[in-house]
């Protein structure tokens, strides 16, 4: 490899690791009609988390949209659609606008169950969801 | 019933409630921190009593907890099909009997019933007795914890608590944050 060529490498830093601590802890309940994602998104705003972790939540959707490795998306239609597990977290980029990464698995009227993630603004809250969030205090955040 | 659509878009369906729409859509609550505690769920006790008195005992009344997964000497849950008679848009099916089951995971939150007595609200997956997997709402009263102690984690809610109101918009009682009484 010449140097002209070693100059153009570009070295990335992934980051696999981050340290921090735990912070506030937040409950909210999500009307119906709101859509799911974006409702974590916004008790985030509405509580001031940037980044946050899914400690609980259940409820219900009108249907439910979970998006497929090729872009298609599997849809489970209710009323109503019963989230009976879910996990994610919510992080903020240099904006500060709150993106949540929802996953869990869902359930139907005749209880049959599918699972995947939530897809943002697809997924409508039917009567009620209930979801508790523990903020999440970046290191490099708390310090500076 | 489930389908596969190609990714495009589509628009979310949204129902009319019975009751007037109230323009609070978010309501929430939060504390400077959170206490943790791991609880085991005892055998023989039914899920209602394993989780309730315990905490109770520990000063707990309102808390998120998520169950890790363990064998039910019996369960039951529910499945939410439209109201057919029109009181709310969907009512909860009488309780399956889901036998002897594993119940994979489950979210159950713990707060109060509008006469100020315990109230847990779970939802779960569940290998049940036929080994199919099933998912709904836990009958935490009627569901019966196996021979092996279940562990559980609890983010105890403290500053505020969860009291079951009555929600003018679904025409239902749903459990909300409150400051404390």
């Amino acid at each position: 490899m010449s140097n002209a060529e070693t100059a153009k490498v570009v070295t990335t830093r992934v980051v696999t690791t981050e340290s921090g601590r735990m912070g506030r802890v937040a409950y909210a309940r999500i009307a119906p009609n709101e859509d799911l994602v974006q409702g974590v998104e916004k008790m985030c705003l509405a509580e001031g988390f940037r980044n946050a972790f899914v400690r609980g939540g259940l409820g219900s959707l009108v249907d439910a949209s979970l998006g497929c490795r090729d872009g298609s998306y599997q849809q489970i239609s209710g009323p109503a659609v019963e989230v009976v597990s879910i996990a994610g977290e919510v992080r903020s980029g240099a904006d500060g606008v709150p993106v949540a990464s929802l996953a869990g698995i869902v359930a139907d009227t005749d209880g049959n169950v599918y699972g995947g993630p939530f897809l943002a603004g697809w997924n409508p809250v039917c009567m009620t969801f209930e979801v508790t969030l523990e903020e999440w205090i970046p290191e490099d955040e708390a310090s500076a | 019933m489930s389908r596969t659509l190609q990714s495009g878009y589509h628009r979310p369906r949204m129902l009319r409630h019975v009751g007037r729409f109230s323009p609070v859509r978010i309501q929430s609550m939060h504390y400077q921190s959170g206490r943790h505690i791991r609880l085991l769920l005892q055998p023989g006790r039914s899920l209602y009593d394993a989780l309730v008195e315990p905490l109770r005992d520990i000063g707990v009344t309102s808390a998120s907890t998520t169950i890790l997964g363990g064998y039910f000497e019996h369960l039951e849950y529910c499945v939410a099909p439209p109201d057919p008679t029109g009181n709310a848009v969907i009512a909860y099916s009488r309780p399956i009997d889901a036998g002897a089951s594993f119940m994979v995971f489950g979210n159950a939150t713990l707060g109060k019933d509008m006469e100020g007595r315990p109230l847990v609200h779970c939802h779960a997956s569940v290998r049940v007795a036929d080994g199919g997997v099933k998912g709904g709402h836990i009958v935490p009263q009627a569901s019966i914890i196996g021979a092996t102690p279940i562990s559980v984690l609890v983010t105890a809610l403290e500053g505020f608590e969860l009291r079951q109101a009555f929600d003018d918009e679904t025409n239902i009682p749903l459990l909300k944050p409150f400051k404390e009484s």
